[in-house]
């Protein structure tokens, strides 16, 4: 049995990457605007809302992979896009785990700016898409925090994306799963040698995302 | 400054059969309140009135309940808090910043944001980061942020807290001339009376919950709605009494004062009503010849104090103590001694008098 070649886990890396940054762009697409909406508005059911988010931040992997599986399975209500086995399977797993992180930890950030600022700013006479954009600015180091541990959520999840994924040399296979895989295997070298880059690609990854959220303000 | 009256012009905003207030129950009634050109009204009241209220209000910020606000201001209005909120960011970028909202090409931004630093003396911190600016700075830049859209209205909300006495002397004058020179209209929160005295063309007084009186500065000052506002405006000596007889020959009436002493003054109420006679300070005169036609008997000067251009001294008379100002300097105030005995003259015509509330 050879080792694992340099070509594979770049592979294997490059896929994590396609999957995870794929679930993360969808969970900040989507989490930062609902985090921000049900920040700043007031509605009946908004409570049980925030309730069912904040439940969502701490869903078990597992959990979720389970029901994106009988989602997905042939006879479940999704089964008609085949997609269980598939990237797509997993980019839907983790986003499932992502999009909460993203909602919650935004909306508390905008939970936390005093109610003054908004009035400031409409005082200001700046309204719409400009307001909202000055929110984003002034809410940046929260939000960034947000991306970072959505990113972490996903980068280092490995049982939905098994669940759901399969393993399947060449089309589903990333580093936690193939690490979970080695390891099972007794194959440590292999293991490790994907848990190193695993542990270079996050910590590359917050780096920049937090050179992003500490630079200086403009 | 200006007789606002003689700048004619419709007015900038006018509110009528106002009513607004909060969620949490806390309302404010304003029967009619105008805003014109070139004028500055100074909003008085207690802690709790609605000043605030008042000012969010006519900023647009708080809709009305009930009632209209009419608004015509082209340009804005631009409403200062009584806690500035600054953005993140630089200080140039906060002046720019309700440029930026309106969709100010960013050259003219520049510029105007820049005259606006400039006018309150910010100039040399245009770079900082606002965050690093102490509690006086960014309140002159919240004052720069709200100059910047050049706006018709202006409304400051407490503009004078946390600036220094030097500071303060300068924003009277940097408003004075702003007001000059452009027209624009201000109203402003402040429980400086002295800053809004300086400044105010008119008078508005909030109790909690209401617009009580509006009425151009002296009259507001002279002629004080109800003891409660007189001691708001500054009219120190507040003595019951109750309305005697009326002198034939002047017209006047005689009122007789709780603690003993008697004074005359224009009143049309019957008598035996239960009134305040108010007297302000200033109007309560020594004098040192005994012959002055308001002369209501001698006192004894029981204390005094210097603000180095005013004396205030309190003199007992007829059993109560009497707040008199006097000039400080070669002014009589500078000859004066605790336990000096004195003339003391009150003109009728300087005597308010109100109903008594129950």
């Amino acid at each position: 049995m050879s080792a694992l070649a340099p070509g594979a886990v770049i592979e294997i890396a490059l896929r994590t990457l396609a999957v995870s940054g794929a679930a993360l762009a969808l969970a900040v697409a989507l989490g930062v605007p609902a985090g921000l909406a049900l920040g700043r508005r007031r509605f009946p059911g908004r409570g049980l809302l925030v309730a069912t988010v904040n439940t969502g931040m701490g869903l078990p992997p597992v959990v979720v992979g389970l029901a994106i599986a009988l989602m997905l399975w042939r006879s479940g209500p999704l089964g008609g896009l085949g997609w269980m086995y598939t990237q797509q399977a997993m980019v839907l797993a983790q986003l499932a785990i992502a999009l909460p992180l993203v909602v919650g930890i935004t909306l508390a950030t905008v939970g936390a700016l005093a109610e003054d600022w908004h009035l400031q700013v409409r005082a200001l006479g700046v309204r719409g898409l400009r307001a909202t954009w000055l929110l984003v600015r002034e809410t940046r180091m929260g939000l960034l925090a947000a991306v970072i541990a959505a990113l972490g959520g996903i980068l280092s999840e490995v049982g939905a994306v098994m669940m759901v994924g399969g393993n399947l040399e060449g089309e589903t296979r990333v580093l936690t799963t193939g690490i979970l895989m080695y390891t099972e295997m007794g194959r440590f070298e292999e293991a490790l040698a994907l848990a190193a880059v695993l542990l270079g690609l996050t910590f590359v990854l917050a780096a920049a995302l937090t050179v992003l959220q500490q630079a200086h303000r403009a | 400054m200006s007789d606002p009256s003689a700048l004619g012009g419709l007015p900038l905003l006018s509110a009528r059969d106002l009513e607004v207030g909060y969620a949490g129950g806390f309302a404010l009634r304003v029967p009619a309140l105008e805003l014109r050109p070139g004028e500055v009204l100074a909003v008085l009241g207690p802690n709790g009135s609605g000043k605030s209220t008042l000012l969010r209000a006519l900023a647009g910020l708080l809709p009305p309940r009930e009632g209209a606000l009419e608004v015509r201001a082209a340009r804005g209005v631009s409403l200062v808090f009584q806690r500035p909120v600054l953005l993140r960011g630089g200080v140039a970028w906060n002046a720019e910043l309700p440029l930026w909202g309106r969709g100010v090409a960013r050259r003219e931004r520049r510029r105007r944001a820049a005259a606006a630093l400039e006018r309150l003396g910010l100039s040399a911190l245009a770079g900082r980061d606002a965050a690093t600016l102490s509690g006086g700075e960014a309140r002159r830049l919240a004052l720069a942020r709200a100059f910047a859209v050049e706006p018709d209205v202006l409304l400051l909300d407490e503009p004078f807290d946390d600036l220094d006495a030097i500071a303060r002397e300068r924003l009277s004058l940097d408003l004075r001339r702003a007001i000059g020179a452009t027209g624009i209209a201000v109203a402003l929160v402040t429980h400086e009376l002295r800053q809004a005295l300086l400044l105010a063309d008119r008078i508005a007084v909030l109790r909690p919950g209401a617009l009580v009186q509006l009425g151009p500065r002296d009259e507001v000052l002279r002629r004080p709605a109800t003891p409660e506002i007189a001691e708001l405006v500054g009219m120190a000596n507040l003595l019951a009494g109750s309305i005697g007889e009326r002198d034939l020959r002047s017209g006047l009436a005689r009122i007789a004062l709780e603690a003993g002493g008697e004074l005359r003054a224009p009143s049309a109420l019957s008598r035996g009503t239960g009134v305040i006679a108010g007297i302000r300070p200033e109007n309560v005169k020594i004098d040192e010849a005994g012959d002055d036609p308001g002369r209501v008997g001698s006192g004894v000067v029981c204390e005094l104090v210097s603000d180095g251009a005013i004396v205030t001294a309190w003199i007992e008379w007829q059993g109560v103590r009497l707040r008199s100002h006097l000039l400080a300097g070669r002014g009589l105030g500078h000859a004066l001694k605790s336990g000096d005995r004195v003339h003391i003259a009150i003109r009728p015509e300087d005597v308010h008098v109100m109903p008594r509330p129950r």
